[in-house]
């Protein structure tokens, strides 16, 4: 019986590579999903291959390929789009089509963009890019040239009334890349490097301040709001992408076609072009089948499920060509526009512009900064985010980690060694500690939990915040991330992006939040703690509401309610006859507009805790006190707030760090606007780590930091607390 | 030094009245002790003339200026809590020194006040700790120095050595009489210890259901009660109280005739100490023991009469032991006599000399 047992198991061993079906990820949703789910199907039912498809989150999806494929756990088809080829390429987790792809079947841009040095790799399976969607019921002919385009906006924007005549998200780069190919700009110069003080760049971002300041097109344009000033018919026109089909109202009337041609230049407005395409892996179990399912995910009747009901744009030209597809005009207008597009560069160097040219945008759109001078603004904070490596020339004994960790190791083995000589009399071991064995036995799975949970990714961030990272490679640095840091180096120390203005910034934030969150949690205890106060229960109750609201929530509720143009809090002072206020184009707005969210979610913590505390004074003292002659003030300041205290302070200290930490509203709320001056420590950390070129050391450098400046704060404030603990 | 006056102070808490029109008037330099059964109002009576109560109806008087709309801080006086209230935060030091601060007293005179007041209470070297690490004497004298450091021109004490030892209260209460001599100030007292109100007081207000029934010195309380209530209150163990009739020059109730002189007639309340009825071989009180109490040599026996319990004095000369029928009688002229509701005092014996 057993040994049948074995031979069976042995046999389903030798059958399984042939059975082991090919796995596909991808992370389609809704209606690409179905699409890609049928088109595996179709392949299966042809070639008898099974495919296990996976779909995989977003967010997640680039990472769990770099970190799986090396490993042999991947997929052997993955369909991503092509602006990150060469960080695969470099990986090494994908393997080149060169030879395989017949080019001439489709359209030529998008099988460029799947070139790194010469070399092509994966199958393009369909575009995006942007067009601009026309309400034909508000305009009849949609615009050739950006003169007709401007004399058409006039007609349809009533700042007034909340009409425009366009709406885009303005602030992104991506809108706005078309404008500064449409002007004659290059983004990079020859060497390849970004290139942002240029004279195209700076009319680009005249020709859409001016879009704004004339009122044809809202303030701080979010998808969403694009989205719904269409539906309304408050927007006659609209930049977007093939996406946004799916978000038009079917009562809509409306036409897409490629953006207009600057009259100026004569030059059309270049959108960048996506190409998504099914890559092979270079760890694929059987390479042939892969590109056989990859290559037919392509092409033919995987295409038309794309298309309808996957709603994409087909690479592939003889998809163009199918009937379902012929009477498509949307599907038409984006092939249109595909062919003015260039391919978003899947250079590592492109990477780098976001950011850079967010700045710039953001600065010009708001007013802060003029269109001539916002290209060097991006210039500069493209050379303070780009740091190059820093070498090992001018840090001897920077070169190689060994010196290094031998100093460490030695330290630590010092330090143990004086832990151990201090301790006590010497008594041999297995009489001072008889059940040894027993103890360690007890303690075994909490160390083990604590070393994996704890201790590993500590020493991990720690070690990491001597690397400097840069396209996969780690380089030993030694301590130049922390000097760069500290000194601040490549920009002044009173700019958004140096260390010290962060940690200036940090610390306003935690003691102006922190102050608001007693005084206001305090107040309002007081209140509440009269008996004689109606409905008491019921204000406690509504008081905690804002805490139990999942913070992220209520962040992005206040985010909504500061926007400049449709914000309630804008509304509510016009309302009261005031000017709107611009909440994130200056410091100090923006900063209170954070605060006043933190506020909102932090006094009810201060409340609960202060409403605990005054309830376990006795009524009597208060008594004493006013027979004594204090009036209710001096009451206040002489008896309950000394009682308070010592219940207080490990609120407020534990309160402290809390809000020093406190990434998620800075980042939802005001985003670190204007221009990243009201990031905190920990919110620039994380740009560093994943917005900004990925510069994982620096940023690690940045936490170890974190981790000092937080060590520093609870070492005082054991000094404050501890002679009244005792 | 300044007097109080109470007029028709009224006080109730919802519809629940707890002082039902107090008139009484301390004198300057008085030391006026109040008792009462638990619930009866005293707490509040002394929390109205702090201040710390609104009254209903009436008025708080002091040195003959209506106070009774001025918030405590204002009216000068000084109250010894019953749970001492001392500010936990401060040392003892800071503890006396509140008051004085917050009546901007300049800071040397603080401190001689404070010295003075400690070497009195004998505080001096507790001076600098917290009241958490003071027995409880300790903590008691420093909230008595609170108030004393301020001189106030009225003392008022809310039993403020419930929460002592025999021995400890023994003690404070000899140092409350000490003090009381020395400052020469008016003081209110409440408490639920006869001894101390005996001891203690100038004169005693004996408080019933919210309702002054009596007040007077001590002694006069005592031996002429000027009701029933306050008769079978003050006095340990209490008053034997039956209901008599007046049959000529006798008191006639069930199972005793009483000879006893007066000028009254038909239903009464006898009245009759304990101290002043003995154990002895004949007698116009029989009864049953149903308990005896030993004080040594002598004691008091409790009795089961046909009009009622009885307790009365016995000395050696007669054992006595429980179940045992024994005879009681009178040492003279020793009967109280009471309208039948108790209300009003008819005859009070010739107070002894
Ligand atoms: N804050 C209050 N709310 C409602 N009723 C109260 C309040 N304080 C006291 N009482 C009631 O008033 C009555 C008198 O209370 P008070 O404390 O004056 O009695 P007391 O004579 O001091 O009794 P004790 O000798 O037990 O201290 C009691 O029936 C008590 O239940
Ligand atoms: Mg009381």
């Amino acid at each position: 019986m057993r040994w049948l047992a074995v031979a069976l198991a042995l046999s389903a061993c030798a059958d399984a590579p042939a059975a082991r079906p090919l796995k596909l990820w991808h992370a389609y949703r809704g209606g690409e999903e179905q699409a890609i789910e049928r088109a595996v199907a179709r392949f299966t039912e042809e070639t008898h291959v099974a495919v296990e498809v996976l779909s995989v989150p977003y967010d997640a999806f680039s990472s769990k390929l770099t970190s799986a494929i090396p490993h042999g756990a991947g997929p052997d088809v993955f369909i991503f789009a092509h602006e990150r080829l060469r960080q695969f390429h470099r990986l090494k987790v994908v393997a080149p089509t060169t030879q395989r792809l017949e080019r001439a079947r489709y359209l030529p841009s998008t099988v460029e963009a799947l070139d790194v040095d010469g070399e092509l790799y994966g199958y393009p399976l369909s575009l995006k890019t942007l067009a601009l969607f026309v309400n034909t019921a508000l305009v009849t002919d949609p615009p050739e040239t950006t003169d007709q385009w401007l004399s058409q906006l006039e007609a349809t924007s009533d700042a007034e009334r909340a009409r425009f005549g366009l709406a885009y998200a303005a602030g992104d780069f991506y809108l706005h890349a078309p404008f500064v190919f449409g002007f004659g700009a290059r983004l990079f110069d020859d060497a390849g490097r970004a290139s942002f003080d240029t004279k195209g760049m700076a009319r680009s971002l005249a020709f859409v301040k001016a879009l704004q300041t004339r009122g044809f097109m809202p303030q701080e344009v979010s998808g969403a709001l694009v989205k719904s000033l269409f539906n309304e018919g408050r927007a006659a026109m609209v930049i977007s992408g093939p996406w946004f089909t799916g978000e038009i109202d079917p009562s809509v009337r409306y036409r897409i076609t490629p953006l207009p041609t600057v009259s100026e230049t004569g030059l059309p407005l270049t959108p960048f072009l996506g190409v998504e395409a099914a890559l092979v892996s270079s760890r694929a179990s059987r390479p042939d089948d892969a590109h056989r399912l990859a290559e037919f995910l392509s092409r033919g009747e995987a295409t038309a499920l794309r298309v309808n009901p996957g709603r994409q744009i087909p690479a592939e030209l003889a998809a163009y060509e199918r009937p379902e597809v012929v009477g498509d005009e949307a599907i038409a207008a984006f092939r249109r526009a595909a062919e003015r597009a260039v391919p978003t560069p899947n250079t590592l160097e492109m990477a780098k512009v976001w950011e850079p040219m967010k700045l710039a945008l953001r600065g010009v759109l708001q007013g802060e900064v003029s269109p001539e001078a916002a290209g060097a603004l991006a210039e500069r904070r493209y050379a303070a985010l780009n740091r190059e490596q820093p070498s090992g020339r001018d840090r001897p004994g920077a070169t190689s980690p060994w010196p290094w960790l031998v100093a460490l190791a030695g330290g630590l083995v010092a330090f143990a060694v004086r832990q151990w000589r201090r301790r006590g009399p010497p008594v041999p071991f297995a009489r001072r500690y008889p059940e040894a064995a027993r103890g360690l036995a007890y303690v075994a799975p909490a160390a083990v939990g604590i070393a994996v949970l704890i201790v590993v990714p500590f020493s991990v961030g720690i070690s990491l915040a001597f690397f400097h990272h840069e396209a996969g490679d780690y380089t030993f640095v030694g301590l130049a991330n922390f000097v760069d840091i500290l000194t601040s180096k490549g920009y002044r120390v009173t700019e958004p992006l140096s260390f010290w203005f962060t940690l200036a910034v940090t610390i306003a934030w935690t003691f102006v939040n922190v102050a608001l969150h007693l005084g206001i949690g305090l107040g309002l205890a007081l209140l509440l703690k009269d008996p004689l106060l109606k409905l008491r229960a019921v204000y406690r109750v509504v008081l905690i509401v804002p805490w139990a609201v999942p913070n992220y929530i209520t962040a992005l509720m206040w985010k909504g309610m500061f926007h400049r143009q449709f914000g309630a809090i804008n509304g509510l002072l016009a309302a009261l006859g005031l000017e709107p206020v611009s909440w994130f184009t200056h410091f100090s707005t923006s900063f209170a507009a954070n605060v006043i969210t933190n506020t909102w979610l932090g006094f009810p913590f201060m409340m609960v805790v202060s409403l605990g505390a005054l309830q376990s004074i006795p009524q009597d003292l208060y008594e004493a006190a006013e027979v004594d002659g204090a009036s209710k003030w001096t009451q206040l300041r002489r008896i309950t707030l000394p009682l308070l205290k010592p219940a207080l302070l490990p609120s407020v200290i534990l309160g402290c760090v809390w809000t020093f930490n406190m990434f998620n509203i800075i980042y939802l709320v005001s985003g670190g606007e204007p221009g990243g001056a009201t990031d905190i420590l920990v919110s620039e950390a994380y740009r560093w780590a994943f917005q900004r070129n990925e510069q994982y050391g620096f940023a690690a450098a940045y936490s170890v930091l974190i981790f000092f400046v937080l060590l520093g704060w609870t070492r005082l404030t054991r000094r404050l607390t501890g002679p009244e603990a005792a | 030094m300044s007097g109080l006056r109470l007029v028709g102070i009224r006080k109730s808490y919802g519809d629940h009245p707890v002082v039902k029109g107090v008139d009484l008037e301390v004198a300057s330099g008085e030391f006026l002790v109040m008792v009462g059964p638990s619930g009866c109002g005293k707490t509040t009576l002394l929390r109205v003339i702090a201040g710390l109560e609104a009254v209903d109806s009436g008025q708080v008087l002091m040195s003959g200026a209506d106070v009774t709309q001025v918030p405590p801080r204002d009216r000068d006086v000084g109250m010894v809590f019953q749970s001492y209230a001392l500010y936990p935060h401060m040392t003892v030091r800071e503890n006396l020194a509140f008051g004085l601060e917050l009546r901007k007293v300049p800071r040397a005179d603080v401190d001689a006040r404070v010295a003075e007041a400690a070497a009195m209470l004998e505080l001096t070297n507790l001076l600098e700790r917290k009241p958490k690490a003071l027995s409880g004497g300790q903590r008691q004298r420093v909230a008595m120095g609170r108030v004393i450091v301020r001189r106030p021109r009225l003392f008022l004490f809310d039993e403020p050595l419930s929460n002592l030892d025999t021995a400890l209260r023994v003690q404070m209460r000899g140092e409350l009489a000490r003090l009381h001599r020395k400052l020469g100030v008016t003081m209110v007292y409440v408490t639920h210890d006869q001894v101390e109100a005996m001891t203690l007081a100038t004169r005693v207000a004996v408080f019933d259901k919210g309702v002054l029934q009596q007040v007077g010195p001590p002694l006069e309380l005592y031996h002429r009660p000027g009701n029933a209530f306050v008769a079978g209150f003050l006095g340990s163990p209490s008053m034997n109280l039956f209901d008599a009739r007046r049959e000529g020059t006798a008191l006639v109730g069930a199972g005793f005739r009483l000879e006893a002189a007066g000028d009254y007639a038909g239903d009464v309340k006898l009245g009759l100490r304990p101290q002043d009825l003995t154990v002895s071989a004949d007698g116009p009180f029989t009864g049953e023991v149903a308990a005896v109490e030993r004080l040594g040599f002598d004691g008091y026996v409790f009795l089961e009469t046909a009009a009622g319990p009885l307790t009365a004095r016995f000395d050696g000369s007669l054992p006595v032991e429980v179940g045992q029928t024994v005879r009681v009688r009178p040492n003279g002229d020793v009967a109280h006599v009471f309208s039948a509701d108790g209300a009003r005092a008819l005859r009070h014996p010739e107070a002894p000399r």
